[in-house]
């Protein structure tokens, strides 16, 4: 039977398309870009064959001198033989590439050929044109432009548009479609007694001036960001990120043009004067899954990141899949692998790692401060006065310069070094330990893998690379001045050594704490709080000599600046270069909190190093100090440093001060939370490279930030970053965002977009059945400041909008099953959130509050990685609210089609299966939603049946029963009253569903079975969908 | 109903009215995702005469050891010690965890290899009751991967793809052959309860892009065996009966005014459902199993949400129809104290596989029923971290690996496959992740390049466009 329709269906396209034009992007592109593109179209270099079928010119240039189309000359057409060949090894599509055409594709190929084999640009390539005209027609039906686009293609095919629907219904659709909720009985009286010719129109403007609202759309873009409150992948640990969907359910409630609501996503924080919402609201290109597994590679992973922004991108305002240019160029849309990493590269340019750690809690850098404006006060107080002791200090160094020279004067004797706070010079190893020359100090602890050999001066310890010397202290802060000496020797020029660190793991802790590392050479010292973005870093200019003993002393300030920290060979500081200087968090913390010598989990130890004479100084050691160190004198001639900070009183006293309030600014500091965000690296730009076969393995050449080549390109004067990839994208010259959106829109309220593949605008997409009415909306749109409460109330107050959703009998019904025509509103099912919220609204359990972390409601407790639910008010906030983990989302939401969230999802997904009619019978969330409801019925209409039964069936489904209906519930209320009486346990059960205390009644059998008339309401199809 | 197929973007709903006829059972087939041929239509990718109806796929998370198990390597015990040589690695990158030691000592298996059954394969001691399988099954010695972590490598198993958002085999099954039991879920997850280890995620059982209602089903031990399968308190099943009998009233009055076919899905829906809260606690409940079964799977099996339970739930699942079973156990990440770990691991898994597949060979079933038995990946010959005979561990290894499969259409007996000495590298027969999902589909009838899927205007497949079938493991 349904071969025969299928069939049937076919023959009569090739009966139409004899009838008219052919036309390439309706009949052509289609068939070509399905079964043809993949050898013969825009991925040249990787198909099997030069000949190509994506564009004129290529399709009529002869290929060793065959032509495959030659225009209007059927017999003379390559393609027209291949196609009809009966030879399995001419015939094209050729068998094993598992496609091939039908009759009627042949059919219209020929006939495309003998008129000529016109193409046309792909029409969603084409810039919407500056004026869309609205077809005449003469009906009072029509409401605004959109229903003379739908009236003129219903009436082109003989057909007129369903009947109007009522005003219950229309008011259920557009508060479920505006707000996410239902309407109230309140809100339905007053609607039906306002005969006002503005009533519609003022429902809707009430509606989009909601909180509601801003929360319903906000859901919908929550999707499209794949937001989520768990990082994913495979561990999936909690992150913060739910401020940035709070700034969403702003950006709507203030109904930020949409223009703005794009630019400020992609770059806020590059426009100038940056809000902190406008940096915030950036934090949409750090939504994508971030992994933590240990002992993954982070390039892979950072590939990865950035690999999702331009997927998400390109789906999100493009209406591409750019992913199928990833690997190679695209094979149905022009979109090259260049053009795909040409945009990533304006993507990649953070200051980001590519796995967050795992031992500490820490933000993945780039970070926005979010502090309360408590906390924005005490901030901006104490680092004013950090700030003014700072410059106090600075003053007190210069003016001191005669005091040092009378001090120095007046010594009598030379100066000794300080006291270390651990020193061993690794003569002896002493039951698994290195002795401490610091009375009372702790032994150094290693195996016995690392062995004495003889050292610089007496024994030196020589390390395997795998096994730790671990010291006793070391844990200092930020704010901590410290030192530390030691004599080594490298074997060989290592790539990366780990000499010494205070800090549990290399990237599974995103380095925290400090260390000195041999890099490319290079004597390297960094305090990190979060690598690479959250730390001070510097690296020696000169490489550090192979196959010798040197002096090596690191001394740092307690300032959290680069300039504080600093690197002695052999006495002489070292030329250095800053690698990164921006450390404004802690460094202590991560576990491992002293100093360890030669390994460090998961790096590349000091293989073969070997290390003596090794000291710790709870102080910044001046020059002179390292160098009497460097020079094994015990005494040396102060030097300036030396004086201000071991004699000088009022600078010492100002040091004490500094220390003090620098410690109070850096507690205060742990305590503003911070949220990712996209901030562009300071100083050079990152490298981008494209990627051969989409692998971090295998870079090849480096291309700069740019948008796909054949779309209209970027101004030359427009800043190649974040910002100018934003104004690009919503410049009256891009022809995409604006058609992507209002489809998007145009989806959510009709189930199918005008271009029913919202995800795919290319080539394989479908094509817009009312082509002319997706521009206007989109011209309309822009036009109005991309105004989305404009675009919004437009659709919703036209006559297509209003119509019926009975389905045709008839002619009608067999040629339009999937309503393409529009000629009635589709009734799609209520999406999961506006189904949970419906429960929740209709038993007034629901709580409004708007925003704030998330909540975990019920069913929680049974998602694959399970957590306690909420107590209270958790359980009854929107669904918009509800937390969302990657790795194991709501049950109950995914149960009822909500996206998972992983990545962008634009589409919407219905369907219908008996899990989820168990999950809305039976989740606690919905049975107590239908008691309480019922506990409020009895209370009101008593042993009124017949009124009991009509305000119930109103709350459910904003109409009166009919005759018929009211029966069946009648019938339905008695019988389980009936039953409940004899099972009084059971009703006492059944009113103590859910964690709301247990209804208060006379009568709990028929509040029992008042629950079972909710109930089975709630699940009655009136209920679950926009009728 | 390959809608998807043909009509990517159809939905289901439009799809019956656009086929129109018997609305209810053809609502009935839309719910359950029976596959097109029973309804008629071409199913092109439905090509060969299956040889398998299902698949029983017990996936070992977090890549077993293959040399302590299957893959008997003389070498490493005779070179213990000794550096990895560079030769053998051939600068192949490792994980994070071992990349950066100093140090790569080759470590050999500290258990007795002997061979076992006619066909003469080799097992360690640590699989006893496998041994006594040897010529039930094949053993492939030779998979192999891309991905170096867990993550990435059981999303490849499962999805064939690294990166998640991709279909796992199960709903690609359950999208390509539709459901044998309507009152059974097609694709059934149950993962042992209560284990460590690497975590897994749901993802590894959802539909990806395909539509929702091919989403594993996972069968909770606790209380509702599937997300609020049961009434609530106070709700009895008289109660619920009369209440699904006056919603197919009201549902009845609205199909007549609207002529909208979903309402027959709706009804078909909530009796599906109903139906469901008999037959899930028929299959849940053992109470009918003899003690024999406990003899064969092991006391565990009396112990909801085991390994050995879920074995045994398996098998109930296949019996009634169920397409995909796929088991989960936890923890052979064995990085360090390798011995001791792997010996519990057998211990939780050996008796109940081998029970498995002796129990479906005896009911008949084996012959058309597909059991796998594996992990994401392999590990290595070298030992992770510091050098210790006894108490040695290993890092992954993607580069080889040994799964055994059984029944449904794969030889009896057989070894396929073969590494280097060291067992480091594929020596021959190589089979990836892709290959390994063209030949199971292949078992079970389907051409592995046309069981496609529309998705972001490209033909999504399970093997993405690589995959070749293994004809030297069919029967």
């Amino acid at each position: 039977m349904k071969r025969f329709t299928c069939y049937l269906a076919i023959c009569l396209a090739a009966v139409q398309a004899q009838a008219q034009k052919i036309e390439f992007n309706r009949d052509i592109r289609p068939i070509l870009s399905d079964k043809c593109f993949a050898c013969h179209g825009p991925d040249a270099k990787n198909a099997k064959s030069e000949y190509r079928l994506d564009t004129f010119d290529h399709a009529t240039t002869a290929v060793d001198g065959v032509t495959g189309i030659v225009p209007g000359k059927l017999k003379d057409s390559e393609v027209h033989w291949r196609i009809h060949s009966d030879d399995a090894s001419e015939v094209m599509p050729p068998p094993e590439s598992k496609r091939s055409l039908n009759p009627a594709e042949i059919a219209l190929l020929d006939r495309w050929i003998e008129q000529g084999a016109e193409y046309q640009k792909h029409w969603s390539f084409v810039p919407v044109p500056a004026e869309v005209p609205v077809p005449k027609v003469a009906s009072d039906w029509v409401k605004n432009g959109i229903d003379a686009f739908v009236l003129t293609k219903l009436q082109e095919k003989g057909f007129s548009p369903s009947p109007e629907t009522s005003r219950e219904k229309w008011l259920r659709r557009v508060t479920f479609d505006l707000t996410g909720l239902p309407p109230t009985p309140t809100e339905l009286d007053a609607f039906l007694a306002d005969s006002n010719p503005d009533a519609y129109e003022k429902v809707v403007d009430r509606l989009l001036a909601s909180e509601a609202s801003a929360e319903r759309l906000t859901a919908e873009w929550l999707d499209v960001a794949r937001y989520s409150d768990s990082y994913g992948f495979q561990v999936d640990g909690d992150r913060f990120v739910w401020p940035w969907r709070d700034w969403v359910i702003r950006a709507f409630r203030e109904n930020l043009p949409y223009d703005d609501f794009i630019t400020w996503q992609l770059a806020g924080d590059l426009l100038p004067d940056a809000t902190r919402d406008q940096k915030l609201a950036t934090a949409f290109n750090r939504l994508h899954p971030q992994n933590v597994e240990g002992g993954s590679v982070p390039e892979e992973f950072r590939v990865e990141y950035v690999a999702d922004r331009v997927h998400t991108y390109g789906t999100a305002f493009l209406g591409l899949t750019m992913e199928c240019s990833r690997c190679h160029d695209h094979k149905y849309d022009p979109i090259t692998a260049k053009d795909y990493y040409s945009l990533s590269a304006f993507f990649a340019n953070i200051d980001e790692a590519g796995l967050y750690s795992y031992f500490t809690p820490a933000v993945p850098t780039p970070t926005l401060w979010l502090p309360d404006p408590k906390q924005e006060e005490e901030l901006a107080r104490i680092s004013a006065e950090v700030a003014a002791l700072e410059k106090d200090l600075a003053s007190r160094i210069t003016s001191a310069k005669s005091d040092y020279e009378t001090w120095l004067a007046a010594q009598t004797t030379p100066a000794t070094l300080p006291a270390p706070i651990a020193a061993h010079d690794f003569d002896e190893l002493v039951g698994g330990g290195f002795p401490n020359l610091v009375a009372k100090g702790a032994a150094a602890k290693t195996n016995a893998n690392n062995v004495l050999v003889a050292g610089r001066r007496g024994q030196a310890v020589k390390l395997t690379g795998d096994d730790a010397v671990t010291l006793g202290v070391g844990n200092f802060s930020r704010s901590d001045p410290f030192s530390v000496s030691l004599w080594m020797q490298t074997p060989d020029r290592k790539a990366r050594a780990v000499v010494l660190s205070r800090s549990k793991a290399w990237t599974d802790a995103a380095s925290r704490g400090y260390e000195l590392l041999i890099e490319k050479g290079k004597l390297n010292a960094a305090l990190v709080h979060y690598e690479p973005g959250n730390a001070l870093r510097v690296q020696t200019k000169n490489e550090f000599p192979v196959g010798s003993w040197h002096h090596v002393a690191l001394t740092y300030d307690g300032s959290s600046r680069a300039a504080g920290l600093r690197l002695y060979v052999d006495g002489e500081e070292a030329p250095i270069e800053i690698v990164r200087d921006k450390l404004t968090r802690e460094i202590t913390g991560g576990g491992s909190d002293t100093i360890v010598i030669g390994e460090r989990m998961r790096d590349s130890g000091f293989k073969n190093g070997l290390v003596d004479d090794f000291r710790v100084y709870d102080r910044n050691l001046s020059g002179a100090a390292v160098k009497s160190l460097a020079s094994d004198a015990a005494t040396f001639t102060p030097d300036p440093h030396y004086f201000l900070t071991e004699h000088d009183a009022a600078s010492r006293e100002l040091r004490g001060r500094l220390l003090e309030k620098r410690k109070e600014q850096s507690a205060l500091v742990e305590k503003i939370p911070e949220i990712m965000v996209m901030a562009e690296l300071e100083g050079k730009a990152r490298e981008t490279h494209l990627l051969e076969r989409g692998s971090y393995l295998t870079p090849a050449e480096v291309v700069a930030p740019a948008t796909p080549a054949f779309l209209p390109s970027m101004p030359a004067d427009a800043p190649k970053d974040r910002l100018g990839l934003a104004q690009w994208t919503v410049s009256a010259e891009n022809p995409l965002p604006a058609r992507v959106t209002v489809n998007r829109y145009w989806q959510r309220l009709f189930l199918n977009g005008l271009v029913a593949t919202a995800e795919d605008f290319g080539s394989q997409g479908r094509l817009p059945t009312h082509p002319e009415l997706l521009d206007w909306l989109a011209r309309d749109f822009v036009n109005h400041g991309w105004d989305l409460r404009h675009l919004l109330k437009t659709i919703v107050l036209s006559a297509t909008y209003r119509q019926s959703s009975n389905v045709a009998s008839g002619e009608l019904a067999t040629i339009d099953p999937e309503n393409t025509l529009l000629y009635r509103y589709p009734a799609p099912r209520l999406t999961a959130e506006m189904l949970r919220d419906n429960a929740l609204a209709v038993s007034g359990l629901l709580v409004n509050q708007v925003g704030g972390p998330s909540v975990k409601p019920y069913d929680i407790e049974f998602a694959f990685k399970p957590s306690s639910p909420d107590k209270g008010p958790g359980l009854y906030r929107r669904s918009v609210y509800t937390y969302m983990r990657q790795t194991a989302p709501s049950p109950l939401m995914t149960t009822l089609n909500a996206s998972k969230r992983d990545v962008c999802q634009v589409k919407i997904e219905r369907t219908d299966s008996p899990l989820q009619g168990l999950v809305m019978l039976n989740a606690p969330q919905f049975a107590e939603a239908a008691r309480v409801l019922a506990a409020k019925l009895v209370a009101q209409h008593g042993d009124d049946d017949a009124a009991l039964v009509k305000d119930a069936f109103r709350r459910l489904t904003s109409r009166l029963p009919d005759d018929e209906e009211r029966m069946v519930l009648s019938s339905l209320l008695a019988e389980q009253q009936t039953h409940f009486e004899s099972r009084p346990g059971d009703a006492k059960a059944l009113l103590a569903a859910g964690g709301s205390a247990p209804s208060q009644t006379t009568q709990p059998a028929r509040v029992a079975a008042a629950a079972t008339l909710v109930s089975t309401l709630l699940n009655f199809d009136e209920s679950l969908s926009k009728r | 109903m390959m809608t998807g197929v043909h009509f990517p973007s159809l939905s289901r709903r439009e799809a019956l009215t656009r086929f129109g006829g018997g609305l209810g059972s053809i609502a009935l087939a839309s719910l359950m995702g029976r596959a097109a041929a029973a309804e008629g239509a071409p199913a092109a990718h439905l090509t060969a005469r299956p040889k398998a109806k299902r698949i029983i796929y017990l996936f070992q998370s977090g890549g077993p050891s293959q040399l302590d198990l299957f893959d008997y390597k003389p070498r490493l015990s005779a070179e213990q010690g000794k550096e990895l040589p560079e030769e053998v690695r051939m600068g192949q990158r490792l994980t994070g965890m071992s990349g950066n030691q100093a140090s790569l000592p080759l470590v050999g298996s500290p258990f007795q290899f002997a061979q076992h059954g006619k066909s003469g394969q080799w097992f360690s001691e640590l699989l006893p009751y496998t041994s006594m399988i040897a010529d039930d099954i094949t053993v492939v010695k030779s998979m192999f991967t891309e991905a170096i972590n867990h993550g990435p490598g059981v999303t490849m198993m499962q999805t064939g793809a690294q990166i998640g958002g991709r279909p796992s085999i199960g709903s690609w099954l359950s999208y390509g052959l539709g459901s044998m039991n309507e009152n059974l879920p097609a694709f059934v997850v149950l993962v042992t309860k209560g284990m460590k280890g690497q975590p897994l995620v749901s993802r590894l059982w959802g539909s990806g892009f395909l539509p929702g209602e091919h989403d594993g089903v996972r069968f909770n031990p606790d209380k509702d065996a599937v997300l609020y399968l049961n009434n609530p308190p106070g709700l009895d099943t008289t109660s619920r009966r009369r209440m699904l009998d006056r919603l197919e009233e009201l549902h009845r009055i609205q199909l007549a005014k609207s002529g909208d076919s979903v309402l027959e899905t709706r009804i078909a829906q909530y009796e599906m459902g109903f139906r469901m809260q008999s037959s899930i606690p028929e299959v849940t409940d053992f109470a009918d199993e003899p003690d024999s079964t406990y003899q064969l799977y092991g006391e565990d099996a009396r112990t909801p949400g085991t390994y050995a339970a879920n074995c045994l739930m398996a098998r109930r699942l296949a019996e009634r129809g169920v397409q995909f079973i796929q088991l989960y156990h936890q923890d052979w990440d064995h990085h360090g104290g390798l011995p001791g770990g792997i010996k519990s691991k057998c211990r939780e898994t050996d008796q109940a596989s081998a029970a498995l597949v002796t129990d479906l060979k005896q009911r008949g079933l084996l012959e058309d029923t597909l059991v796998i038995w594996g992990g994401e990946f392999g590990r290595t010959n070298y030992c992770q971290g510091k050098f210790n005979a006894a108490n040695f561990g290993r890092d992954h290894h993607p580069r080889c690996f040994s799964m055994w499969m059984a029944g449904g259409g794969i030889k009896a007996g057989h070894s396929h496959g073969l590494t280097d000495d060291y067992g480091y590298n594929v020596a021959a027969g190589g089979v990836h992740v892709h290959d390994f999902h063209a030949t199971i589909l292949h078992l079970l009838g389907i051409d592995h390049e046309r069981l496609t899927f529309q998705y972001q205007g490209r033909h999504f497949r399970l093997t993405d466009v690589h995959g070749h079938l293994v004809k030297e493991i069919l029967a």
